[in-house]
């Protein structure tokens, strides 16, 4: 069977999906970008003007980071926990490249599809508050994307949990919380916070996407190694809780 | 195809499945019987691969599933009735999106789905979502998935549930042509005891994990029991009761006992003859009596009562 057949699935799925329920895909960039609006003049109203438009494009650019973070890692999850919820998760076990490189399929489907929606949210956010600032959007993506691989391993830190103990809503939610953090953190130059997931990932996409600044080689390895990492780590927690919900028979129940 | 070999599971203490072996052939179907809590559920979850068993192998066609998840594109299942698919497609979405998942994707896969869409009576709701259809169309959608792709084995875990009358005979023929045609072999549970008995060439029955039948329809039958007999008796003690079946009743029965109500089953009639004479002639009260003939649930139940009996 091939990887290609896999992927393309999974993208008629989401189509057919965003497709059916137009409604909810307006809604959910409508809601995400009010949110991003009432941030942005919140702080705005703190003091904030025309000087110091640096902080500003700091806070575009790292509620785009976070939107990126938020639906890398929530792609995991998400699918283990709504899929458990319609009631046919065990079909997607039934299948013979396995249930975690379907993850990783629909993780990376997802990953496109945000990255799709980051752009367009990134335009109508900059026009809608008139903050215009120059993002090199290739290397972003390729920053993006090189740092991807940790969030989807502490997304499927609590897909395993989710397997097993069904509702992790809290511990979920409070990951989403981390990760405002996370972005907000320079994982490079190498310090302590590199150790971190995602860090080194912001701040190559800062210095490639916003500085223009060049980055080393030696940075591109930070990220890919601590990516590799927290990707082994999630990969290996997941397939703990995967033999126990198989040895319990918990797959589907919920 | 299919070999089940010593399955045996355990969850913590209670026993789910314990040394349960038998076959399932090409073109063969083979219905899978028990209570609930028998150990169905976790025999057809086991081939999918969805539990992890204790000891044993199961092999598809010669290769232990175990080692190989390749098997995994050659099955279809129905598990746990219509919700085993997304509500938020349509059916024919649905059966796309379930056959790619198992790597076909072609056109002959499409008018197979269109095909059998039409059998299913399906084609009058292409446009609705799952969520949108009735019970027996959902569950029409879920056979739809399992069927489309053609796969060599089919695991249906109660494929009658919801049905009406009419579409089970639509299914039964269905299940028999796709078995007949292509040599698809079908495990079914279920506890729509005629379907079984108009469809299935085999059957394996479980009881509390265990195996106690394996063998033709003919042969069940040929174990079950006909007839059932019950009278209440308010006057007649539990020691005078036992002694006049014992004494009185012919050949191979099945007898019951809760406090005045006896239910006594057996296969042909003069074999209670004497009983009822004897409950005559020594002018019992009786406040109820019937004789009624078993609906094949009704016997195969007394299969599983005489099984713990002994």
């Amino acid at each position: 069977m091939n990887w290609w057949l896999l992927y393309k699935n999974e993208v008629n799925l989401q189509l057919f999906e965003m497709r059916q329920y137009w409604f909810e895909t307006v809604a959910s960039l409508i809601a995400i970008c009010g949110l991003f609006i009432a941030l942005f003049y919140g702080i705005k109203s703190f003091g904030f003007d025309g000087q110091e438009s640096p902080s500003l494009d700091g806070l575009v650019f790292g509620f785009l980071l976070w939107a990126f973070a938020s639906a890398a890692y929530m792609t995991v999850t998400g699918t283990i926990v709504d899929d458990t919820q319609k009631g046919y998760i065990e079909q997607l076990f039934i299948n013979p490249k396995g249930f975690t490189s379907l993850l990783f399929v629909k993780a990376m489907v997802d990953l496109l599809s945000s990255l799709i929606f980051i752009t367009l949210l990134a335009y109508l956010t900059m026009w809608l508050t008139g903050n215009w600032i120059e993002i090199n959007f290739p290397l972003f993506y390729l920053a993006l994307l090189l740092a991807a691989p940790s969030l989807i391993g502490l997304g499927l830190i609590i897909g395993g949990f989710a397997l097993v103990f069904k509702r992790v809503d809290t511990l979920a939610q409070l990951l989403s919380l981390a990760l405002m953090g996370l972005v907000a953190l320079d994982g490079l130059p190498f310090g302590p916070l590199t150790f971190l997931p995602f860090t080194s990932g912001v701040s190559l996409a800062k210095a490639w996407a916003l500085n223009q600044a060049e980055a080393t080689v030696f940075d591109v390895l930070i990220v890919l190694a601590n990516s590799i990492f927290y990707l082994l780590i999630g990969c290996l927690v997941f397939k703990f809780f995967e033999r126990m919900a198989k040895r319990k028979n918990l797959i589907g129940q919920y | 195809m299919l070999e089940i070999k010593g399955l045996s599971k355990q969850y913590g203490q209670a026993v789910a499945l314990q040394d349960v072996s038998f076959e399932v052939n090409q073109g063969e179907i083979v219905a899978l019987l028990g209570a609930n809590g028998s150990g169905k559920t976790t025999t057809i979850n086991s081939i999918c691969n969805l539990i992890e068993i204790d000891s044993g192998d199961i092999n598809f066609e010669g290769l232990s599933i175990q080692k190989d998840r390749r098997y995994l594109a050659e099955i279809g299942a129905v598990l746990g009735g219509s919700r085993n698919i997304n509500w938020r497609l349509t059916a024919s979405q649905n059966a796309r999106y379930f056959a790619a998942l198992k790597g076909y994707q072609s056109k002959q896969i499409r008018s197979n789905i269109a095909k059998l869409e039409q059998q299913l009576g399906l084609d009058k709701y292409a446009n609705l979502e799952v969520l949108k259809l009735s019970t027996g169309n959902k569950q029409k959608a879920s056979l739809l998935c399992a069927l489309a792709y053609s796969p060599k084995l089919l695991l249906l875990d109660e494929p009658t549930l919801g049905l009406d009358f009419g579409t089970v005979n639509e299914l039964q023929d269905i299940i028999k042509q796709q078995s007949n045609s292509i040599g698809q072999g079908y495990l079914i549970t279920s506890h729509d005891m005629s379907f079984i008995d108009k469809i299935c060439q085999k059957v394996i029955v479980i009881d509390k994990g265990k195996l106690i039948f394996n063998g033709s329809i003919e042969a069940l039958k040929s174990k079950l029991f006909t007839y059932r007999l019950r009278f209440i008796a308010p006057n007649l003690n539990d020691e005078q009761a036992k002694s006049a079946v014992l004494q009185h009743c012919l050949g191979d029965y099945h007898y019951q006992q809760d406090q005045h109500v006896l239910n006594i089953q057996y296969k042909q009639p003069e074999q209670v003859l004497g009983l009822l004479a004897w409950l005559h002639s020594s002018c019992v009260e009786l406040t109820d009596l019937s004789m009624t003939k078993l609906t094949m649930e009704d016997a195969y139940q007394s299969l599983t009562a005489r099984n713990q009996t002994k």
